[in-house]
């Protein structure tokens, strides 16, 4: 393994086992991320986008090979270190958002804070600043219902980062929005990327986006790594 | 994730749905409710019972009766010569056994019973009773519980005092105002004045003679006497000496200037001539509950039967812990219900919120931490259910018992607190249903803190 890689994966395999049907979602996948690189990962749907983001942010383990973060394998890590890798190390957004619908989007921001024991009001404080960075702030009483679609994407992202993490991994954040809130998005993402040096993962279908912000694209078919390019200058 | 949030997550999650809290929390509240008016049910039973032996300290009573002819055969033809020589074999309970026993260690005061049959009038209201000749330093010792007035000054004094049992059957409400005034007891005398031995034997035998022909009168007259009430005593239903259980209490000195028949049943007409020499039972009051078995083991030693209410204080204990058994078995079914109350609400909250269990793993809570958000949940229905149950429990058991107040009332039954809350009751009421919702939480808990977050971040 590459010692310089911030993320790394070597013959990262996972296969859903269903009874007798056994379904190879993602087979022998060797890749990289630096520290502070934007890694787009694309590929038509079932070629494993998915299972890849879940295996790198801890929420899955693989079947066989290995995940390096930060010089730690994490797919040796027991169930209690997982979850401390989910807290600390790595924020991630869905498609879905995945946010609490009960919840008034100061509370899904400080959700995370919860379960790293940290007091109600330091909880209010850094979401309200969080929020505040994403732009939420007037509507920190909201609840995702009486939010927009980009707004709930943008309540993810700041509850993503409210334990500053140093990945962000995030997957098809752009799938429930419309194209211009598309871009707003992941530029917030491209700036954090820029200017806070957060590593970024991002699973997008819209290479066209994807071309444009990212240092890196993977193309994922079948479970395998079918193209690995460079694009641009490297930031 | 501290503990203040496990609770304030638990409230707040159990708010959101808020009728199906309320529905469980109530199977909780009313299975602990249930148990909590049993449960104290039962101690105030004990509570009353116990205190009221106490307060008249009727642990320090021996009563003790002659044997039964038979019995007496008996034994005398079992024992030896020499042992029958060894103790004297006490068969009749005079004024001499009463003065030897006086003298006996511990003994603070020997009272014989005595009793004859007597009609009470009072305003016109007729009663037949049975009159309890009691002395005045024992009435005075605090044996009987008085309710109004005051005990015998003197054993000479022409005083009674009267049940607040007797005066109720009488219609009399003023137990108060009735302290000073005159009533008339009558007694049952010989006259032999009527006395035709040819048509009593002929009545005595069935031979009914046609009815008013001539004089078929028993040879029996009455003879009043007039006493001022100085007292209303609380009677006592089964237990204890004699005193307790009698609806009129007169002095000895008064006792000995009435004519009268000492009479009590029927079968005192059968007793042998030796055995109606003698009172058929004498009470003995101890100064100490330690002299009890000595004492007892002296009149035994005489060929005496005794009998002491703390040789039955055990099998009182008995009796209340399997009452308290029966009790708390049928409070468990209640909470039994309850607890699968708790299982299914649990269940129902863990399939509705299962994309919140992915949600919460995914932002970093650990499988521990998911199960005790669950654990804690349950928890706070226990506790709610033990609050509110003790709550119910103690509106109940305080309506009951006005209830049962106002009814015994009417039948001159003082007012009693049939229901005790000791602090362990009212503590037990609220921890206990915690650790049944706990127990009841294992299973949900379990089950949520399994959930797979990638199947669940994709769950609708």
């Amino acid at each position: 393994m590459n010692s310089a890689s911030f993320v790394e994966t070597e013959d990262l395999t996972r296969v859903y086992s269903s009874g007798q049907i056994e379904v190879v979602a993602l087979e022998d996948v060797n890749m990289s991320v630096k520290e502070g690189k934007f890694l787009g990962v694309t590929g038509p749907s079932g070629s494993g986008k998915s299972t890849l983001m879940n295996l790198l942010g801890g929420l899955d383990t693989p079947t066989s090979g290995r995940i390096k973060v930060e010089g730690k394998f994490i797919s040796e890590l027991n169930k209690e270190e997982l979850a401390l890798y989910r807290r600390y190390q790595v924020g991630m957004i869905f498609q879905s958002f995945n946010i609490i619908s009960s919840y008034s989007a100061l509370e899904n921001v400080a959700f995370p804070l919860l379960f790293a024991g940290v007091g109600k009001k330091e909880r209010r404080q850094r979401a309200s600043q969080m929020l505040t960075k994403v732009g939420l702030y007037p509507r920190k009483d909201h609840r995702p219902p009486e939010l927009s679609a980009g707004e709930q994407q943008r309540v993810a992202i700041a509850r993503a980062l409210i334990n500053q993490p140093k990945i962000l991994l995030a997957d098809e954040p752009t799938g429930n929005l419309d194209s211009t809130t598309s871009r707003n998005i992941v530029q917030i993402l491209a700036d954090l990327n820029k200017n806070q040096g957060l590593t970024v993962i991002m699973i997008s279908h819209e290479e066209s986006l994807v071309r444009r912000f990212a240092d890196e694209i993977i193309h994922l078919c079948d479970g395998k790594i079918v193209e690995q390019e460079q694009t641009g200058e490297d930031k | 994730m501290r503990i203040s949030d496990y609770i304030e997550q638990s409230f707040s999650n159990l708010c959101k749905k808020k009728l199906r809290t309320i529905l469980t929390t109530s199977g909780v509240m009313i299975g602990i409710g249930a148990l909590v008016s049993m449960f104290s049910f039962g101690k105030g039973v004990q509570k009353n019972v116990t205190d009221r032996f106490k307060e008249v300290e009727l642990f320090n009573y021996v009563t003790v009766f002659p044997r039964s002819e038979e019995i007496q055969t008996e034994q005398s033809s079992q024992k030896s010569e020499t042992e029958s020589k060894a103790t004297r074999q006490v068969s009749v309970l005079d004024d001499d056994f009463i003065r030897d026993v006086t003298k006996i260690k511990g003994v603070e005061a020997v009272f014989p019973e005595v009793r004859f049959p007597a009609l009470i009038r009072f305003k016109k209201k007729d009663n037949f009773s049975l009159v309890q000749v009691l002395p005045a330093d024992i009435c005075q010792s605090g044996l009987m519980k008085l309710r109004a007035g005051v005990s015998f000054a003197s054993d000479e004094e022409n005083s009674l005092i009267i049940s607040d049992f007797l005066l109720h059957r009488m219609k009399v409400k003023d137990i108060r105002g009735i302290i000073g005034q005159e009533i008339e007891v009558s007694t049952l005398t010989l006259d032999f004045g009527l006395f035709d031995p040819a048509k009593v034997t002929s009545l005595m035998q069935g031979d009914s003679a046609p009815r008013g022909a001539g004089n078929d009168r028993l040879p029996f007259s009455s003879q009043s006497y007039t006493f001022t009430i100085v007292g209303v005593a609380e009677r006592m239903g089964f237990f204890g000496p004699m005193p307790l259980r009698s609806d009129v209490v007169i002095p000895p000195g008064a006792a000995q200037r009435m004519k009268k028949l000492s009479l009590t049943s029927i079968w005192d007409f059968f007793q042998s001539p030796e055995q109606a020499k003698g009172y058929p039972s004498v009470s003995i009051k101890l100064s100490s509950a330690k002299y009890i078995e000595p004492v007892k083991a002296k009149m035994e030693d005489l060929g005496l039967k005794t009998f002491a209410l703390i040789d039955h204080l055990e099998e009182l204990k008995t009796g209340f812990i399997f009452m308290d058994m029966f009790l708390f078995a049928l409070g468990m079914i209640a909470i039994t219900v309850a607890s699968l109350g708790i299982i299914n609400t649990m269940v129902m909250s863990i399939l509705e919120r299962y994309r919140e269990i992915g949600i919460m793993k995914a932002v970093g809570a650990s499988d521990r931490d998911v199960k005790k958000i669950f654990f804690f949940e349950s928890g706070v229905i226990g506790f709610l259910g033990g609050v509110f149950g003790l709550a119910l429990g103690w509106v109940v058991s305080m309506v009951i018992n006005q209830v049962a107040n106002y009814f015994l009332a009417k039948q001159a039954v003082p007012y009693v607190d049939y229901f005790s809350f000791p602090w362990w009751l009212c503590l037990g009421a609220v921890i206990f249903p915690i650790l049944i919702s706990l127990v009841a939480g294992i299973y949900p808990a379990s089950r949520a803190a399994k959930v797979d977050p990638v199947v669940a971040l994709r769950h609708d």
